[in-house]
């Protein structure tokens, strides 16, 4: 059986959720007052007999007493909280983290998976487990869904947006995502989950990754130094993902919160200010019990909910593994739209003429796919004795049929050179030069790191890794560029080295700096806290920030820059030759001088040449060559005549002419001594023609037939 | 347009290169690093190295052929792989047999022992992919459409062909006859083993203005300078090339396979516009060695000369960049 929380802290929480004390429990039970509390205070629990009267009291089953795996549902029924309006008469037309956003499915996917990768428990040294599952509802299956989520309470907050959303960009998008809804019947729900991660653990409002993801903007309480996040911001992309702003969570933590730790559910929706029946409200909105506690018992906090509520809201967890289920309503990728058209190295460009539809589910999954790749490949990656820190897998579906099937995401399928690298590291199959195709060569690249507070000198040096390996194919993006990480082994930079000379052969290169060099590298650390410093709230590159400028001194991004170019400097001595200076006569003059191969002679004026565009041949059973020729002719007023010649290929010398037997125009041409003459104003034009074998040096099967069209003469 | 009496793959075969190693006269080995080819410009540059002691180059292969080559009704059977090199300048062929990396598979890899002494400089680096068809054995099923080049004396992996360009001092070189030319600044020599521009250094500074980065009137200059050098390269290279054609028994000339053919190959069709460049070649020889014709023909030679030279550009910018020097000057 199921082992729910103590009796004592269970029964509290139950009293105060259905608005009772202690001493109408104990008069109903015709028990005096001190024996409640002696069960709430954990000194006694009750006989089972009594067991039985306390679950009539409070209006459940006995097994829900007994178990205590779940609320009671006699407490006040989940519902919506909705911020009040501010009294000052303030108002937030949006949420300013969510508008560092886009709406682009990749940028979800790096947050989130960003997140994560930082909340990975460590201890059992396993990877952490991230799906994404892309999930379409109609007709009945969104009826019943809405029904779940309280739709009827939301619609008149959202009507009161869309009203007023005129000017707003909030507004604006909320609107077309309610009628998105309403007018194509279907919603997209985008559901993230995790597994062996932390958790939304601690308390609903006191300091914890709980109230940090859901009460509170701007926070971060990263679990370790090498965390990828610094700013807080990433669930911001949650709720800019939904095009209703609204993102439900279902949590099963790590470290147990009143006793309990699977099926922690709450909802948050993030709207601008509205009015709605002439009270004003602020934004932000909980879906939720009403806590007894707060003030006029309104404000919603998690609940523990039973299976069949987060069944009815998307949010099953496949087993009791801790971690984060996040169900973004409403998914929507703006950025999938405008892709193609700046990221044509991908190889991706091309499919997008069927529709600009932002809700594609299909799209997004390859999308969804690409990003992780692009992003997480390292993290995937393991080795030697290395585990992968991460394992992602996108699947989509429509109500409940999977459209495309469960894909996990293989970094070496993804980016096969880059992942060959870092595997080649952790196995310890690098080389010092690249002599044959598929090796991976090695350099350490060093880093000075400043010292604190402005001070001149050099803390210390820390030494990166630099990998450089042959580029596979197209398989990994742009070609010739450099991808540099951090502990976390996310891809922070994404950059081609420059300076390359012409006819270098493809290649990816990475670049490990702090703990991803190394754990027991010298200064992994101090790198690692350093590099952290230096991203944006994009985590996309290293350089001058205000936290940089701050703890070390307003130069030292220049170190930074140092190692880019030392980086580069390397790359660039493994794969391109060294350049000569013996070279004489200048560059100018040796351009000059090449044969291009490539120079299109000028077109002469007078009349056009037609030229052949389709053969096909057989042999005949005389031994002849028999073909039919096509000819296309360039617009012009004169066309000029043109010579058949049959001739047998040869490897070296002349070719050996044929004569022809019988040659035919079948359309757009006459065939006069040998000579075609084309049909003024004719744009194709098609002839037949056999060889005469008596001229054939060899036997016809053994020979391979050359068709030109000559002007002039031909001879 | 080729047309085979047999049944063929539509597809081509994909070649590359995986490795470069020399053997040295004293029978050891030197591995060169992986920027002694270009897999982008298709070629192996093995004088990379700077090694003057090497015997032999053997290079990696590694072959993919296209879809369908195992397909199980496909008319052809005992399949091999063959990679060939083919010098067209002392016109040996070395063939290796590839080998197929696992059964069923696509990819054929082998090694290719290039011997120095067979080559002067390049040669160009094919695979077949041969069977048996209709009974018929070793007949070609499809090849790599584009062939590598494997130069046994360039140092730097590109796959046009570039003139030479050398300094020297014309008055006191070894080459004695040069001697002859000490009063020229420069001058082409077209019997070298790849068409060569010697430059005079007793003019002074001659090298220093080819060799400028800078920009503004020098610059304007030098490519005016490297316009009229490379005007009398092209020509001379052309005249060179078209002095001693092979003449197959039927009087026509066989088109050169080395560098004369490519410089060939490049100039005629300017030389003789709208006609296929065999036919072109058969026009000029006949003008050459005929009676009439050779004397108007020069016409079309310089101007297909001047073209690849870029003269006109060269000209233009000088002038600008000069009228814009005297605006500059009246203010």
């Amino acid at each position: 059986m199921e082992t729910g929380e103590e009796f004592g802290p269970w029964l509290s929480r139950q009293l105060r959720l259905a608005g009772r004390t202690q001493a109408e429990l104990a008069e109903e039970l015709q028990l005096t007052r001190a024996a409640v509390s002696a069960w709430i205070t954990g000194r006694s629990t009750p006989r089972p007999t009594v067991m039985a009267d306390i679950a009539k009291a409070l209006g459940t089953d006995l097994g829900t007493v007994h178990t205590r795996t779940t609320d009671t549902q006699a407490g006040l029924p989940v519902t919506w909280y909705h911020r009040p309006g501010y009294p000052d008469g303030g108002r937030d037309l949006g949420n300013a983290a969510a508008f560092a956003f886009d709406a682009d499915a990749q940028v979800l996917a790096r947050e989130t998976c960003q997140n994560s990768l930082d909340e990975r428990l460590t201890e059992n040294g396993r990877p952490v487990k991230v799906r994404y599952t892309l999930h379409e509802l109609t007709g009945e299956k969104l009826e019943a869904f809405r029904e779940a989520i309280l739709w009827n309470d939301l619609f008149p907050h959202y009507s009161a947006v869309s009203e007023s959303a005129g000017g707003q960009k909030v507004g604006r998008v909320v609107d077309a995502g309610v009628r998105d809804m309403y007018e194509k019947g279907r919603l997209v729900l985008l559901r993230v989950d995790d597994y062996n991660a932390s958790g939304l653990t601690g308390d609903d409002y006191a300091d914890g990754k709980f109230a940090a993801v859901v009460r509170r903007q701007l926070e971060s309480l990263k679990s370790g130094h090498s965390a990828g996040g610094s700013y807080g911001l990433g669930k911001a992309t949650l709720w800019a993902t939904s095009a209703l702003g609204l993102v439900l969570i279902n949590s099963t933590l790590s470290v147990p919160h009143e006793g309990r730790t699977e099926r922690r559910v709450i909802g948050r929706l993030e709207l601008p200010w509205r009015e709605v029946d002439g009270e004003a409200y602020a934004g932000p909105a909980w879906f939720g019990r009403p806590d007894p506690d707060s003030p006029g018992a309104m404000v919603a906090r998690s609940w523990w909910a039973d299976e069949g509520t987060v069944e009815n809201l998307y949010l099953s967890r496949e087993n009791d593994e801790p971690g984060t289920s996040f169900l973004i309503v409403g998914a929507h990728d703006v950025g999938g739209l405008a892709e193609n058209s700046s990221d044509a190295d991908d190889g991706s460009a091309g499919d997008e003429r069927d529709d600009e539809d932002t809700r594609d589910i299909t799209r997004m999954h390859k999308r969804l796919v690409e990003a992780l790749g692009r992003d997480f490949w390292a993290a995937m990656t393991g080795g030697g004795s290395r585990l992968p820190l991460l394992e992602v897998s996108v699947r989509a579906l429509r109500n409940g049929e999977e459209v495309v099937p469960e894909k996990q995401v293989d970094p070496s399928v993804e980016q096969p050179s880059r992942t060959r690298a870092l595997r080649a590291h952790y196995e310890g199959t690098t080389v010092d030069r690249l002599t044959e195709a598929g090796q991976v060569a090695v350099r350490n690249i060093p880093l000075k790191l400043p010292l604190f507070g402005g001070v001149r000198g050099t803390l210390g040096t820390h030494q990166a890794v630099l990998l450089v390996t042959e580029s596979e194919k197209d398989a990994d993006g742009a070609k010739n560029s450099l991808h540099s990480l951090r502990g976390n082994r996310m891809t922070v930079k994404r950059a081609t080295v420059p300076r390359l000379p012409i006819g270098t052969n493809p290649f990816q290169a990475v670049l490990l700096v702090g703990e991803a060099a190394g754990e027991t590298t010298p200064f992994a650390k101090e790198a690692e806290e350093f590099l952290r410093a230096a991203e944006p709230p994009e985590h996309d590159r290293w350089g001058q920030t205000e936290e940089l400028t701050l703890r070390w001194s307003p130069s030292a991004y220049r170190r930074i820059n140092a190692l880019t170019t030392e980086a580069n400097n390397a790359v660039r001595e493994l794969v391109a030759r060294p350049k000569r200076s013996s070279r004489e006569g200048g560059e100018a003059l040796r351009k000059a001088l090449t044969v291009k191969k490539k120079t299109k002679a000028k077109v002469p004026t007078g009349p056009v040449v037609p030229a052949l565009d389709a053969l096909d041949a057989t042999v005949g059973d005389g031994g002849e060559w028999q073909i039919t020729a096509e000819v296309t002719i360039p617009r012009g007023d004169e066309i000029a005549p043109m010579v058949p010649v049959a001739q047998l290929d040869v490897r070296s010398g002349g070719r050996p002419k044929l004569d022809w037997a019988e040659l035919v125009g079948v359309e757009g041409c006459e065939v006069e001594d040998g000579i075609l003459r084309f049909i003024p104003g004719a744009r194709r034009a098609k002839f037949r023609g056999t060889t005469d074998v008596t001229s054939h040096p060899v036997r016809t099967t053994l020979t391979r037939l050359v068709l030109e069209l000559r002007a002039g003469k031909g001879e | 347009m080729k047309i085979y009496p047999y049944k063929r793959l539509s597809r081509s075969i994909a070649l590359r290169v995986t490795s470069v190693s020399l053997r040295l006269s004293d029978g050891t080995r030197d591995r060169l690093e992986t920027s002694a080819y270009s897999t982008q410009q298709q070629a192996v540059a093995l004088g990379i190295a700077g090694r003057t002691d090497w015997v032999s180059a053997t290079i990696g292969l590694s072959v993919t052929l296209p879809p369908g080559v195992n397909a199980p009704d496909a008319p052809w059977s005992e399949l091999c792989v063959l990679a060939v090199l083919t010098d067209g300048e002392t016109n040996v062929r070395t063939s290796v047999n590839l080998t197929l990396d696992t059964e069923g598979g696509h990819d054929w890899s082998g090694a290719l022992e290039v011997l120095r002494d067979d080559h002067r400089g390049r040669a160009s680096l094919a695979v077949y992919a041969v069977g048996t068809v209709d009974g018929v054995r070793g007949r070609s099923i499809t090849e790599t459409d584009r062939s590598w080049i494997i130069d046994t004396v360039s140092d730097e992996p590109v796959r046009d062909l570039q003139l030479e360009v050398r300094q020297a001092s014309f008055k006191r070189s070894s080459r004695e006859w040069l001697h002859a030319y000490a009063d020229a600044p420069w001058i082409v020599d077209t019997s070298a083993r790849v068409p060569t521009v010697l430059v005079n250094t007793d003019i002074e500074g001659v090298m220093g203005l080819l060799d400028s980065n800078s920009s503004g009137v020098e610059s304007k200059v030098r490519d005016l300078l490297v316009a009229q050098m490379a005007t009398d390269a092209w020509t001379a290279v052309f005249h060179g090339a078209i002095g001693d054609l092979e003449v197959e028994s039927g009087g026509g000339p066989v088109f050169p396979t080395d560098w004369q053919g490519e410089v060939l190959r490049e100039m005629l069709p300017d030389v003789i516009p709208g006609v296929h460049v065999e036919e072109a070649l058969r026009q000029v020889h006949r003008r050459r060695t005929g009676e009439s014709g050779w004397v108007e023909l020069q016409t079309r030679i310089h101007y297909a000369a001047v073209r690849r030279a870029d003269a006109g550009k060269a000209l233009a910018y000088a002038i600008r960049s000069l009228e814009q020097k005297n605006r500059e000057s009246e203010t």
